[in-house]
């Protein structure tokens, strides 16, 4: 592949990593394991660019493939070790700078959201991402109708793990 | 407020910078490395199956029993039998190319699991036809023995002048059929072992997506 395909697309990874790393951040749960699939799905990304033809945008092209290696294609690396929880390294709380009681209502809805599986993880990541619901049954394979049924009882079932 | 609503307002408030900021080189690194995706491993897996069973096939077909086989003169059984394996084995190499060059990341979630399930599907259905290739070859064999092989044909004669004669034919279809057993044991044993734990989560997404539709 050539210099200016490879300038391009790294250029437009660069610019749109976030999203990528918010995939990490739904699937995995500690740094190594988000290095891990984030290493995946660029390498995924790059791999499907020459198909990228431009008529969607490029984060909404990202969303499909990030989604779909965290979800089917991502295999666990074996040699990684476990390292400390996310929770209490990368996302410390800085007190002067955050709501605590808001900081610490979404740390317990993240863990909430980790409990999810992948498929609840998949439509949490697009609900989050502001995603209406054609999007979201587009991406997944799924009817528009399911995916709003489906969404719900997602919801239901944060609340149960939130308030057991 | 609703939970999603909560996560949603500080999923947008998040402070990004928290996230490790990967610089222009560092990502030209990375599209270097090499994928260790479970459709990589399938492939992977796939094709040492392939050649697996075509490998078992040429050592066979050196082994002295087959030379000793090749005094029945049992050709106009075993040369169609043979042809027709080869046959299938190009027919499921194709197959099994042309499913893996449809499998995209760019799909939706359903159609890119379905993609790799049918892929390992191919493989799955030529291990079966494999291990259906090599019972029917076991009794085709034996079939011919009893009919051409010389020290069979006086063991026949023995049992039979000894009125043992079904008791004969009844032991060594027993012994046949028992060694096809363990060896289509062994060999699912193993494939349920490899594909049980690489094809797990897919397996269970697929299904969770499906349940969703029905």
């Amino acid at each position: 592949m050539n210099k200016a395909l490879e300038h391009s697309f790294v250029e437009q990874l660069e610019r749109h990593q976030n999203i990528v790393h918010k995939v990490c951040r739904l699937y995995t749960n500690n740094q190594d394991a988000h290095n891990d699939l984030f290493q995946e799905i660029t390498i995924q990304l790059w791999k499907a660019f020459p198909k990228f033809r431009g008529d969607a945008k490029f984060s909404t092209w990202m969303y499909r493939v990030g989604l779909n290696t965290a979800i089917t294609l991502y295999r666990k690396s074996k040699r990684r070790i476990n390292t400390q929880d996310f929770d209490a390294i990368q996302f410390k709380i800085k007190a002067d700078e955050y709501d605590d009681t808001e900081e610490e209502q979404l740390k317990i809805l993240y863990k909430a959201v980790h409990q999810l599986n992948d498929i609840e993880k998949a439509l949490v990541f697009l609900y989050l991402e502001d995603k209406n619901y054609k999007e979201i049954s587009e991406t997944m394979g799924i009817s528009e109708v399911n995916a709003r049924v489906k969404m719900n009882r997602v919801k239901n079932k944060l609340r149960t793990i939130l308030n057991p | 407020m609703d939970e999603l609503e909560l996560l949603k307002k500080g999923w947008k408030n998040e402070d990004t910078s928290r996230f490790p900021k990967l610089t222009y080189n560092e990502i030209c690194g990375m599209i270097l490395k090499k994928s260790s995706s479970i459709v990589k491993w399938i492939f992977i897996i796939s094709i040492l199956e392939f050649v697996f069973w075509t490998l078992i096939s040429f050592v066979l077909k050196d082994a002295d029993y087959n030379k000793r086989f090749d005094s029945y003169h049992a050709e106009n059984i075993m040369i169609p039998f043979i042809v027709l394996g080869y046959i299938i084995l190009a027919y499921f190499f194709y197959k099994f190319f042309t499913n893996y060059r449809t499998i995209s990341a760019t799909d939706n979630a359903k159609k890119l699991m379905e993609t790799i399930l049918k892929t390992r599907k191919t493989v799955k259905q030529y291990v079966a036809f494999n291990l259906i290739y090599m019972a029917l070859s076991v009794f085709i064999v034996l079939g011919i023995q009893f009919n051409k092989d010389e020290e069979m044909i006086s063991l026949i004669e023995q049992a039979s002048a000894n009125g043992e004669l079904f008791r004969f034919y009844a032991v060594t279809s027993l012994i046949a059929i028992a060694a096809v057993l363990v060896i289509i044991g062994v060999i699912l044993g193993f494939y349920y072992l490899i594909y049980g734990i690489l094809l797990k989560r897919l397996n269970n997404n697929y299904k969770e997506l499906k349940r969703l539709e029905t």
